[in-house]
């Protein structure tokens, strides 16, 4: 089970993020939300539009998969990507992550950071950057 | 497809508090990848070029499945455009006179292949910035189609000739 740091959460739940999802043959699509809610530390749930639901339903009937990047500035501010299964509920998406990728560019760039101890995770945010989440 | 001015603008800020976009790719299988990239710019009117900094899965993922999606993640500022069509990795060791999607590869890897010479990232703050900028090619997309990503309109076809 892979789990969800503070300052993960606070990045998530404040700019949202761009969610990739992809047909069962691998044709990526993108929707983009603006805020998230963490309803534990591995399970992200994102409210769609009846036109985002309508853009992706498809996609995730066929093959759960997602791949989610932070939002606006956490773009860049917020270097991780988060991987796992998505499952509509009524119009949100229901993300379960098993696995999160450092994406800082660089050597560290692709560092599979949920595999890592969650304290040696917690020492690897802080000493990268200064933040907890986005400016408020 | 074309793209017009307003494309080349919004992408290529880099000088003036730079853009980022994000990358979709997906395995064959349908393992979808997303990954933030910051050196970007519309080239020849229909490609986005990235450059290629050790995107790890992106590669994997391309050499498979040669197509992808980009997303205008910042500034947006009302820009909610995601470009879709096939993509690859241009890099040195290409055939002489190797052309993708009708795309010059020396000639484009003449103009981008070394960005940070091109375009040093001045304006990156240096918590943020990549200890060095080792290129290893560029990431280049030819645009089919364009479309909304804005919650109301999403997916739906954009004209930005």
């Amino acid at each position: 089970m892979a789990r969800l740091t503070p300052r993960m959460k606070n990045w998530l739940t404040g700019l949202g993020a761009h969610i990739a999802t992809a047909t069962s043959s691998g044709v990526p699509a993108v929707v983009v939300v603006e805020s998230a809610t963490a309803d534990s530390d591995d399970t992200l749930r994102f409210t769609l539009s009846a036109q985002q639901l309508s853009y992706v339903r498809a996609n995730l009937a066929e093959n759960p998969r997602v791949a989610i990047g932070p939002g606006g500035i956490g773009s860049v501010r917020a270097a991780y990507q988060f991987k796992g299964n998505g499952l509509i509920e009524g119009s949100d998406l229901v993300v379960t992550v098993d696995e999160i990728y450092s994406t800082k560019p660089g050597p560290e760039a692709g560092l599979r950071l949920d595999v890592l101890p969650f304290d040696d995770v917690l020492t690897f945010e802080s000493s990268r950057w200064r933040d907890d989440g986005p400016p408020r | 497809m074309r793209l017009g001015n307003d494309v080349a603008k919004a992408l290529r800020t880099v000088g003036s508090g730079g853009a980022v976009v994000y990358l979709a790719t997906s395995s064959l299988e349908g393992n979808p990848n997303i990954v933030g990239e910051r050196f970007v710019t519309l080239y020849q009117e229909e490609y986005i070029l990235i450059a290629e900094m050790f995107a790890q899965k992106t590669r994997v993922n391309l050499n498979e499945n040669p197509v992808g999606a980009i997303t205008l993640a910042h500034p947006v500022k009302g820009r909610t455009w995601e470009f879709s069509g096939p993509a690859t990795i241009l890099q040195e060791g290409h055939a002489d006179g190797e052309v993708w999607e009708g795309l010059d590869v020396a000639e484009a890897l003449a103009e981008w292949g070394d960005w940070a010479t091109k375009e040093p990232p001045s304006e990156v703050p240096p918590d943020i910035r990549p200890p060095a900028l080792v290129q290893r090619g560029v990431i280049a997309l030819r645009v089919t189609h364009a479309a909304d990503y804005h919650p109301e309109r999403a997916g739906r076809p954009l004209s930005l000739a």
